[in-house]
C-alpha cells in the first residue's frame, strides 16, 4: 500500500521537481526518507532552513526545480530571505512545511507555532493550502509546484503527520 | 594588504563563460556590473548570507559549471552553518571566495564583533577539505584552478583592507533585469 509520504514524492516528482532541500523535523524526515527513495529528487541536508530556500532557488535559476522540505519553525526564519531573495527577485520556490502544533498534533510544546502559522503565512501574503489526504494528494503538490513556477514566487503546501501514513 | 577592486579584477579575469558568478549584496555586487565578467552573474542586493547556498543550488543542479560564491565575512558571520552544508553536499564544482575586511560595507561601514575569526580553521573544522588563504591578487588565478581540480567544495580566503573612502558605485541593475540575464 502506497503511503502518504510516497504519494507527496510521486506529486514531486510527476511536477519536475529535481532537488529537495531539507531541515528536518519528526514529519518531514518520514517525508525526506521517501524522497532518498526517488531516483529522480536529490536530496540536499542543510543546516538552517534560509539555506533551503536559497538551493532551491539555485536549482531553479539553473534550470531544474527546487522544493524546500522545512518544519514550520523553519518557515518562521524564512521572512528575510522570501522578502530578499523569492519576492525581490520573482523566483519560484515551492514549500512542504509540516504544520506543527495544529488540533491534530500532540505535542504539547509545538502549539504556540501552530497558532501563528497561518496568520504569518497571510501577513507575509504567503499563498499557501492545507494538505487534503481525502483528496488526490499528489495532484495537490503538483498544482502548488506549477502554482510557484508560473507566478515566479513562493507557494507553501502546509501538511500533518497523518498526511504522510 | 591589498584594497578590494585589485582582487575582483584578478577575479574577472580568471573566469570564463563556462563559470557561474553569485555575488552576495554588497560592494562586490554594485561593481560587477561596471566590469567586464565573461561569466554569467547573478547579484544579490539583499538577502545576507544567500550567495552561498543559492550558488549551491546552481551547482548540485548543473555539475558541469564551475560555480563561484563571493561572499563577505559579515554575511558568512550571520550563517557559517553554511559552510557544513556545503561540506556534506559534497560538490566539487563549487568555490567559495570569502572577502574578509572585518567591516558590514553594505551598511556604512560598521565594523564586525571584535572576534578574531579564523576562517580557514572554521571552513576545516565543518568539514570542507580544500581551504586556501589568497594573501595577493596575483595568487587568485592559481588559487582558483586548483580549486578547480580539488575533488569538494573549496573555500579561497582573501583578506582584504578596508578602504572607508572607496568610491563604489550604486547598485545600478534592479532584480528583475539580474535574473533575466541570468542564462546558464
Amino acid at each position: 500500500m502506497t503511503t502518504g509520504a510516497e504519494t507527496i514524492v510521486a506529486g514531486l516528482e510527476a511536477a519536475g521537481v529535481t532537488l529537495a532541500a531539507s531541515v528536518p523535523d519528526t514529519w518531514i524526515g518520514r517525508l525526506m526518507a521517501a524522497v532518498r527513495g526517488s531516483g529522480r529528487i536529490r536530496a540536499v541536508d542543510v543546516a538552517r532552513e534560509e539555506e533551503a530556500v536559497a538551493v532551491a532557488c539555485g536549482a531553479n535559476l539553473a534550470g531544474g526545480r527546487g522544493a524546500v522540505l522545512i518544519q514550520n519553525a523553519g518557515l518562521l526564519n524564512c521572512g528575510a530571505v522570501l522578502a530578499g531573495l523569492v519576492e525581490l527577485y520573482g523566483l519560484p520556490c515551492f514549500f512542504i512545511v509540516s504544520l506543527r502544533g495544529d488540533y491534530r498534533d500532540p505535542v504539547y510544546y509545538h502549539a504556540p507555532k501552530g497558532r501563528v502559522t497561518e496568520a504569518t503565512l497571510q501577513a507575509w501574503r504567503l499563498p499557501y493550502a492545507l494538505a487534503d489526504r481525502t483528496g488526490d494528494l499528489a495532484a495537490q503538490v503538483r498544482r502548488g509546484v506549477e502554482f510557484a513556477a508560473e507566478s515566479r514566487g513562493p507557494f507553501v503546501l502546509l501538511i500533518s503527520g497523518e498526511d504522510l501514513a | 594588504m591589498t584594497g578590494r577592486k585589485p582582487f575582483l579584477d584578478a577575479l574577472a579575469a580568471h573566469l570564463g563563460p563556462e563559470d557561474v558568478l553569485v555575488s552576495c549584496l554588497g560592494a562586490n555586487a554594485r561593481w560587477l556590473p561596471h566590469m567586464k565578467v565573461a561569466a554569467p552573474v547573478f547579484a544579490l542586493c539583499d538577502s545576507m548570507s544567500a550567495a552561498v547556498p543559492l550558488a549551491l543550488g546552481i551547482a548540485l543542479t548543473r555539475p558541469e559549471r564551475h560555480v563561484v560564491a563571493l561572499e563577505g565575512d559579515g554575511s558568512l558571520l550571520m550563517s557559517p552553518n553554511v559552510l557544513a552544508t556545503a561540506a556534506a553536499a559534497g560538490a566539487p564544482n563549487l568555490t567559495i571566495v570569502l572577502w574578509v575586511n572585518g567591516h558590514y560595507e553594505s551598511s556604512g561601514g560598521q565594523a564586525l564583533p571584535a572576534a578574531p575569526v579564523d576562517w580557514p580553521a572554521l571552513a576545516r573544522a565543518a568539514g570542507l577539505r580544500h581551504v586556501e588563504t589568497v594573501a595577493e591578487p596575483a595568487g587568485l588565478g592559481p588559487a582558483l584552478a586548483a580549486a578547480r581540480r580539488a575533488p569538494g567544495p573549496a573555500l579561497l580566503v582573501l583578506p582584504i583592507a578596508f578602504d572607508p573612502l572607496e568610491a563604489i558605485p550604486p547598485y545600478s541593475e534592479r532584480p528583475a533585469e539580474i535574473r533575466t540575464r541570468f542564462k546558464l
